[in-house]
């Protein structure tokens, strides 16, 4: 029984990461007064981007060579190749929110306009590159394992092992970013700029703060943090492998995510793992009731979008608790006064 | 120097000059993008452009580019609605697959009847279907004060595995089919094409009727000019006799409405049955956001922007089948045209002035 809720705690680590990674990123991106709801395109794109990075920069060893083509071959992957596709995945995930906050910040273009269209152009995108990106057809593409940070014997220690030496670098990552972005917010003076372009631009810029180039910078941030999420997804969660459209909807669980925290750092960490175990337990949960009636089975399935949809609703009901930590310039454009 | 200064005086051509720009960069942008991925990029070019004369049977590719064109529009236009009043449904995909399931269940409520008369009853299941499912946003919205955006999106995987589970359970058809699908509906209720063998169905007009009935109540009533204030002005549209409740409530009833019924004319046209939602849902129900926009959600524009991108769309698919070139393409122009489009609105609030007219006008503001 403690082996299974080990198991369980350990499985919620690896789908809370994405969460809490991009959902950190786009925390500092609200906190600026931006709602960038392409968080979604952009883990697809710095996903996919990461993806093909670590499959170029793989050790591949020809195992079987016929006249000079490779039948098979083994394929490795070491620590310093795996941060090189993730640095990818950041550069890639920014860029694309670079778009995003020139559309948003220098041309004016709606918020949700632009970040809608991040999020459905980037899963259309992602899908025909993947698909066919100059002559590979990603979704066949074969990519090693990524070792883990600890020695392998070291799994084995009891409870220690599966949940902190077998985990991936992006894990302690998060944690480490979650309390980086909460000191840097609550007690930097660049994290009070940030707040203060967040809560009235007009002052800020009043001020002498160059509101649109501390919210470039919160939006490619959000963008590097969206591309590691995506990234982590497809070649840490389960074994590299990239499908279309593989993150179904945990960018949106991510935007979710902060609303349900009220913009705190630290509801953010809870929420995640509230996500990530309730995303843990549905296979689990399957494989021990396996007799369980279809209805119950599919109901499990859409368990993940329907606990969102009840948390929203129950955090909603108290409007005091929004209004006294969202950002009160948040989603409005800035033009600056003459 | 450059500055913006905002217009005092609207008209067509601040309104049309944006667009025009946008096209300009995204004919610019696709062409750059075909000389990289193309050997013979002119030729390549040339096949998109003209694709339709290309083919052997014209007729057949206007019918692809006519039966997308009318899915697209048919939900862009409803979304449209609720964008101008900042109300936003991004779950049209679900709203679609909803559609879809209540049509079927229409036609096994009724005792599979065999008639074409019993269409406008399926489809009015299907426009059913599609408001009962945008409903649920839109009331948590007024209830309990939720984020409608991220409801209605969540929604959309919920909608896909209920429609995974009808056609695993108790719909499910033949069971040596490669995928979950339940029966085919009777062969009389499946839309028949107007012109033989191309995909330009009766379907297509179904969805233009729909379109041109929401566009004159857009366009010329009172009440779609309230919806139509309630985009810059929610102050205005309350002295109109519009409560922001009703806003929600209308804009998720007409966009759920027209998805529903995008979804029971493609259950009724395309398939003729229930597929499991990996094959069934293809994004329309996404594109059509991206429709809404690129038409500057103006029912004349999105029906025009929904033939472009799906002209684009057809295209690439028949230049990569003739020449193997990627198509790609056609979502790297889509991405562009929206970019160009929305990085040059501004236009139409702004005017551009440089160097010391900008300081003239400056001195007249203040």
């Amino acid at each position: 029984m403690s082996e299974l809720i080990i198991q369980i705690l350990a499985a919620s680590m690896l789908l809370a990461t994405p969460l809490l990674l991009a959902a950190i990123g786009e925390l500092v991106v609200e906190k600026s007064g931006v709602i960038n709801l392409g968080v979604e395109g952009m883990m697809l794109i710095g996903g996919l981007a990461g993806f093909i990075a670590l499959y170029q920069l793989q050790t591949s060893i020809c195992t079987l060579e016929l006249d000079g083509v490779c039948f098979a071959s083994d394929t490795s992957v070491n620590q310093l190749q795996y941060l090189g596709a993730l640095v990818v995945a950041a550069v890639v995930g920014a860029a694309a929110a670079a778009v995003f906050g020139f559309l948003t910040q220098h041309f004016r273009a709606n918020h949700i306009a632009a970040g809608l269209g991040l999020t459905v152009l980037g899963a259309g995108l992602s899908n025909s590159l993947g698909g066919n990106f100059f002559g590979v057809d990603y979704t066949a593409a074969i990519v090693a394992k990524v070792p883990a940070l600890f020695p392998e014997s070291w799994g084995d220690v009891p409870v220690l092992g599966p949940l902190l030496f077998a985990q991936n670098l992006l894990v302690p990552f998060s944690f480490v970013m979650l309390v980086a972005v909460w000191y840097f917010l609550s007690q930097t003076r660049a994290g009070l700029v940030v707040r203060a372009v967040g809560e009235n631009h007009h002052s800020a810029y009043a001020l002498g703060y160059p509101v649109i180039l501390v919210r470039m910078l919160t939006i490619m941030f959000g963008g590097a943090m969206a591309g590691l999420a995506g990234a982590f997804i497809v070649i840490a969660q389960i074994a590299p492998k990239w499908t279309e459209g593989i993150t179904v909807g945990k960018g949106w669980l991510a935007l979710a995510l902060i609303l349900f925290a009220t913009w705190r750092p630290g509801r953010v960490l809870l929420g995640a793992y509230i996500f990530g175990i309730v995303l843990a337990l549905e296979p689990r949960l399957k494989a021990i009731f396996s007799n369980m009636s279809l209805e119950l089975s599919y109901f499990l399935t859409a368990l993940p979008y329907i606990v969102p949809v009840v948390v929203l609703v129950l955090i909603s009901r108290n409007p005091v608790m929004i209004r006294r930590n969202a950002p009160a310039s948040l989603g409005q454009a800035f033009e600056p006064r003459s | 120097m450059i500055r913006l200064v905002p217009r005092t005086q609207f008209g067509f051509w601040p309104t049309v000059f944006p667009l025009l720009i946008a096209l300009v960069l995204t004919i610019v942008v696709g062409f750059v993008v075909m000389l990289a991925m193309s050997e013979k990029p002119l030729s390549d070019i040339w096949t998109l452009l003209t694709f339709p004369w290309q083919a052997r049977t014209a007729s057949v590719q206007w019918g692809f580019v006519l039966q997308k064109t009318s899915y697209l529009a048919v939900i862009a236009v409803g979304l449209s609605i609720g964008f101008r009043a900042n109300v936003w449904n991004i779950g049209a995909e679900g709203q679609f697959a909803f559609g879809s399931i209540a049509a079927f269940a229409g036609y096994l409520i009724c005792g599979m009847p065999d008639t074409v008369w019993f269409l406008p009853v399926m489809l009015a299941f299907g426009v059913l279907g599609g408001v009962l499912w945008a409903l649920i946003p839109a009331a948590l919205r007024v209830i309990a004060n939720t984020n409608e955006l991220l409801v209605s999106l969540m929604l959309v995987y919920v909608a896909a595995n209920v429609l995974n589970y009808v056609t695993t359970g108790p719909w499910k058809g033949d069971p040596k089919a490669g995928q979950a699908e339940s029966d085919p509906i009777h062969h009389s209720l499946q839309i028949v094409s107007i012109i033989e063998r191309t995909d330009f169905h009766w379907g297509v007009v179904i969805s233009g009727g729909a379109i041109l009935v929401l566009a004159f109540i857009v366009l010329f009533t009172i009440f779609g000019y309230s919806l139509r204030v309630a985009q810059n002005t929610p102050r205005a549209q309350r002295f109109a006799g519009f409560s922001p409740n009703m806003t929600i409530w209308l804009s998720f009833i007409i966009s759920g409405a027209m998805a529903g019924l995008g979804g029971a004319v493609y259950l009724s046209a395309e398939t003729g049955k229930l597929i499991q939602s990996e094959n069934y849902l293809n994004g329309l129900g996404f594109t059509a956001i991206v429709i809404a926009f690129l038409g500057r959600l103006h029912p004349i524009g999105i029906v025009a922007a929904a033939f472009l991108i799906s002209y684009v769309n057809v295209g690439a698919t028949y230049v990569q089948s003739a020449s193997g070139v990627d198509d790609a393409v056609a979502d790297l122009v889509q991405v562009t045209a929206l970019f160009a489009v929305l990085g040059t609105a501004f236009l139409a609030r702004y005017r551009v002035v440089f160097g010391t007219q900008a300081l003239l006008s400056e001195r007249t503001a203040s």
